[in-house]
C-alpha cells in the first residue's frame, strides 16, 4: 500500500518539476532602450501597508497611467538581507528607474546607483550624503507634520493629557514624528502631559505589532490621555484602531488615514502626513524632462483634512494652526528636533 | 529449510523491505502536507489570477535553477538549521523553547563583536572563536528560561516568549549605543564590519555554513539517540515522573537541555554574522529563530528531518521575490503555503486519512508533554 503512494508521490515530483523548466521563457523587454520601466522595491513591509509603501507604489503607477511608461512592477522585501537582490532583479531586467521605500534601505540604493550609473534611483526616506548624480534622496519635514498633529491634539484634549505610540526609535523620521508631536503639544499648553512610547520591537516587529499599539494606547487612555497619535506602520494603525473602539480620538500618520484605514473612521481627527506620492512623481517627472535635482529633496509634509471631524476645528483654531505652518516655514517656530542616540 | 532459518530469512527480509518502509513512514506525512499546501496555494493563486506553473517555476527556478541559486537556498537554510535543531533539541525534552529567537539574536551579535574587536588572528582560530562566542552567548541566554523552571516553576513557553523581547532591546542598545559604527554621515544602527580573518568563506560558491549545519544535525542526532544523556533527555520529555523514579534528575536535564538548546540558536545567529551578514545589523536576523519551530515541525521534530525542511523553507524564501517578479505573485502566498505545511504536519490525523497510514505509538509530536510538567 503505501509503496503505491511513494511512487505516485515521485511521479508527481517529476511532472511539477518537468513543468516548472518548461514554463520558463519571458520575453525580456524593458532591456529595450526606448521602453520605460519603473521599478519599485519595499522596505521590510508589505505594498498594500495603508501607509508608507503604498504611498510610493500608488504614484508610481499614477505616473505610469499619465506617462509612456512600458512596464511597472514592485517587489515586496521579505527579509533586509534581501535589499540588495531585490533591487537587482530590476537592474538584471534592465529597469530605467527603480524606486526604494525607507530609510533602512538607502545604504543600497545608494551602492546600486554607483554600479549603475545609467539607472535613476529614488530613495524615499534616504539621505544621500555623497554626490551620486543619478541618485535622489527624498526627505519630509516630519517633525513639521508632527508639531501640528501635536497642536491639534493639544487643542482637542479634555483631560490635558495625550498619547503618542510609536514604532522603532531606530528610525530617524519616527523620533522626528515624536518630538515634533510634543513640541506642539507643548506650544499650545505648556503644562499638558504627553504619554510617548516607542515600540520596544526594534526593526524586528517594531512597524508590525498591532496587538502592541492597541495594549499602549489602551495603558495610555487608562492613564487618561483621550487624544492617540499613532504613528508607526501597522503598530501605530493597532494603536489609533484603539482609540477609536474606546471611543477617543486619533490621529494617523505618512498618508490621510481616512482615506487608507476605513476601522479608524470612528475617531480619526486628521494626519500627520508627508506628501510621498507628490514628491516620488516630482521626481519621476524631473527625470523625465531631464531636471534631476542633485543630493536630496525634500517633500512636503502638513495635516491631512479632517473629513467628519470638520466641525471639532473651530476658525480659530484652524488660524493658529494656519500660523504655525508659516512659522515653522520662516524658522519663527523651530521643533527643536534632535537626532536621539 | 528448517524453521530456524526460515525465521532468521523472515527477519532479514522485513528489515531490507523495512528501511524503505521505515523512512516512508517517516516523511509520508511531512510530504504528503507540502503537497497538499502547495496545491492549496497553486489553488489561490489561480483564484487571484495568476499562473500556479508559472509562479511555482519561477520559485524553483530561482531557488535551485543555478550555482547561485542553491548559494542563495543553502544561505536561507543555514540558520533555520541550527534554530530547528535548537527546536528539535528542547522538544525532545518535552520543553517548548520559543526564545530561540532571541538566543540566536545574542549569539549573532557577540559573534560580531568578536568578530570586529579581535585583530590579528588567523582564521582557523579567529573563526571557531567567534562561533564559540555567539554558541556561548545563546547557551548563557537559554539557560535563564531553565533555571526560571526548575527554581520557581515559571513555565518555559511565557518566559522564553519575553526573553525575545529582552534580546532585541539588548541587541537594539548595543548595536546603537556602545558596539555602534562610528563614520561621519551614517546613522544607521549597527556594528562595524567584521575583520576577514572571522568570514566564514564560501566553496565553489555554496556557504561552508551549511555545511557546519549539517555536522551539527548530525551530533545533535548522535547525543539524543547515542548517548546516556540523550536517553535521559528523552526519558524526561516522555514522563517527567517516570523519569523521576528511574533516578534521573530531572531539574538538571531541564537546564542542560535549555543550554545546549539556546547554544544551538546561538551558534545559528554566528554563522548568519560571520557567513552572510558581516555585521550586526538590527532586523537582518528577523523571524530566523521562529522559523526554527516551522523547521522543527515540518522535520517531525528529528535532526536530520531538520535539514530537508530547513532546504524546503530555505528555498521559498530564496525564490519568493523572483516568483512574485515573474508571475505577479503576492510573496504573503509563500507564508500561506508555509501555515498550511505546518497545519496539515501538525493535523496530521487528517493526512494519514488522506494517504490511509495507520498512527504508530513512536511517530506522534510529543509537543505536548511540556505543558503538563
Amino acid at each position: 500500500m503505501s509503496k503505491k503512494y511513494l511512487l505516485i508521490v515521485v511521479l508527481v515530483f517529476a511532472l511539477v518539476i518537468a513543468g516548472c523548466t518548461a514554463a520558463d521563457a519571458p520575453e525580456a523587454t524593458c532591456a529595450d532602450e526606448e521602453t520605460l520601466c519603473v521599478g519599485f522595491v519595499t522596505d521590510v513591509g508589505e505594498v498594500d501597508d495603508k501607509s508608507f509603501n503604498q504611498a510610493s507604489w500608488e504614484a508610481v503607477q499614477e505616473f505610469a497611467a499619465a506617462n509612456d511608461v512600458f512596464e511597472v512592477d514592485y517587489v515586496e522585501t521579505r527579509d533586509a538581507k534581501d535589499y540588495e537582490a531585490n533591487i537587482n532583479l530590476f537592474v538584471e531586467a534592465g529597469y530605467d528607474v527603480i524606486v526604494t521605500s525607507g530609510f533602512a534601505i538607502g545604504d543600497y540604493t545608494a551602492a546600486a546607483a554607483l554600479a549603475n550609473p545609467d539607472i535613476y534611483f529614488i530613495g524615499v526616506d534616504q539621505y544621500q550624503g555623497f554626490d551620486v548624480p543619478n541618485f535622489t534622496g527624498v526627505q519630509f519635514n516630519e517633525d513639521y507634520s508632527g508639531f501640528l498633529a501635536g497642536a491639534v491634539a493639544a487643542m482637542l484634549t479634555e483631560t490635558d493629557i495625550v498619547a503618542g505610540v510609536y514604532g522603532t526609535n531606530l528610525v530617524p523620521p519616527v523620533q522626528k514624528f515624536k518630538q515634533g508631536f510634543e513640541a506642539g503639544a507643548a506650544y499650545i499648553n505648556p503644562d499638558i502631559t504627553v504619554i510617548s512610547t516607542y515600540s520596544p520591537g526594534g526593526f524586528e516587529t517594531g512597524f508590525t505589532d498591532p496587538e502592541w499599539g492597541a495594549t499602549t494606547a489602551a495603558q495610555a487612555i487608562d492613564n487618561g490621555a483621550d487624544i492617540v497619535f499613532g504613528a508607526g506602520g501597522q503598530t501605530g494603525n493597532g494603536a489609533i484602531i484603539e482609540a477609536g473602539t474606546q471611543g477617543k480620538l486619533c490621529i494617523g500618520v505618512d498618508v490621510d488615514q481616512w482615506l487608507t484605514l476605513p476601522e479608524a473612521h470612528a475617531c480619526l481627527v486628521t494626519s500627520a502626513t508627508k506628501l510621498i506620492g507628490p514628491a516620488v512623481i516630482d521626481m519621476l517627472d524631473a527625470y523625465m524632462t531631464d531636471t534631476i535635482p542633485e543630493g536630496n529633496y525634500i517633500g512636503g509634509a502638513g495635516l491631512a483634512p479632517y473629513h467628519d471631524f470638520e466641525a471639532l476645528i473651530t476658525g480659530d483654531m484652524q488660524d493658529i494652526l494656519d500660523q504655525i505652518v508659516l512659522d515653522l516655514e520662516s524658522g519663527a517656530i523651530l521643533t527643536g528636533f534632535v537626532l536621539e542616540e | 529449510m528448517t524453521k530456524e532459518n526460515k525465521k532468521k530469512d523472515d527477519q532479514i527480509k522485513e528489515r531490507s523491505f523495512g528501511i524503505v518502509g521505515v523512512i516512508w513512514k517517516k516523511i509520508s506525512v511531512p510530504l504528503t502536507s507540502i503537497f497538499l499546501a502547495l496545491f492549496i496555494g497553486g489553488l489561490i493563486m489561480a483564484i487571484s489570477g495568476s499562473d500556479p506553473f508559472e509562479a511555482y517555476g519561477a520559485l524553483f527556478q530561482s531557488a535551485f535553477g543555478d550555482i547561485n541559486g542553491w548559494g542563495r537556498t543553502l544561505e536561507k537554510a543555514t540558520p533555520l538549521i541550527f534554530s530547528g535543531l535548537a527546536v528539535t533539541f528542547a522538544f525532545k525534552a518535552g520543553l517548548f523553547n520559543i526564545g530561540t529567537q532571541g538566543q540566536l539574536l545574542m549569539g549573532a551579535i557577540t559573534s560580531a563583536y568578536l568578530g570586529f574587536a579581535i585583530t590579528g588572528l588567523p582564521a582557523i582560530i579567529h573563526i571557531p572563536l567567534a562561533l564559540l562566542g555567539g554558541a556561548l552567548a545563546g547557551a548563557l541566554f537559554g539557560s535563564i528560561p531553565g533555571l526560571l523552571k526548575t527554581r520557581t516553576g515559571a513555565h518555559e513557553v511565557i518566559t522564553t516568549i519575553m526573553l525575545n523581547y529582552v534580546a532585541i532591546n539588548i541587541t537594539d542598545y548595543l548595536s546603537n549605543g556602545p558596539l555602534k559604527e562610528v563614520s561621519s554621515s551614517d546613522v544607521v544602527a549597527r556594528t562595524p564590519p567584521i575583520e576577514a580573518s572571522a568570514e566564514i568563506p564560501q566553496v565553489a560558491g555554496l556557504p561552508l555554513g551549511f555545511f557546519i549545519a549539517i555536522i551539527f544535525a548530525v551530533f545533535v542526532w548522535w547525543i539524543l539517540e547515542k548517548t546516556t544523556l540523550g536517553f535521559e533527555i528523552r526519558t524526561a520529555g516522555l514522563s517527567g515522573t517516570a523519569a523521576k523514579y528511574a533516578g534521573i534528575k530531572v531539574t538538571a536535564i531541564i537546564v542542560i537541555t535549555m543550554v545546549i538548546s539556546g547554544a544551538l540558536a546561538g551558534l545559528g545567529g554566528a554563522v548568519e554574522t560571520q557567513g552572510i551578514v558581516g555585521r550586526y545589523q538590527p532586523g537582518f536576523n528577523t523571524g530566523l529563530g521562529f522559523d526554527g519551530i516551522t523547521v522543527a515541525l515540518l522535520g517531525k521534530v528529528h535532526p536530520i528531518g531538520n535539514i530537508f525542511s530547513a532546504l524546503l523553507i530555505g528555498s521559498m524564501k530564496a525564490g519568493g521575490a523572483k516568483m512574485q517578479f515573474v508571475a505577479d505573485v503576492t510573496p504573503e502566498i509563500t507564508n500561506v503555503v508555509q501555515a498550511l505545511m505546518l497545519f496539515f504536519v501538525a493535523a496530521d490525523r487528517v493526512v494519514r486519512w488522506i494517504i490511509r497510514q495507520r498512527e504508530t505509538d513512536d511517530e506522534g509530536l510529543t509537543l505536548t508533554t511540556g505543558w503538563g510538567n
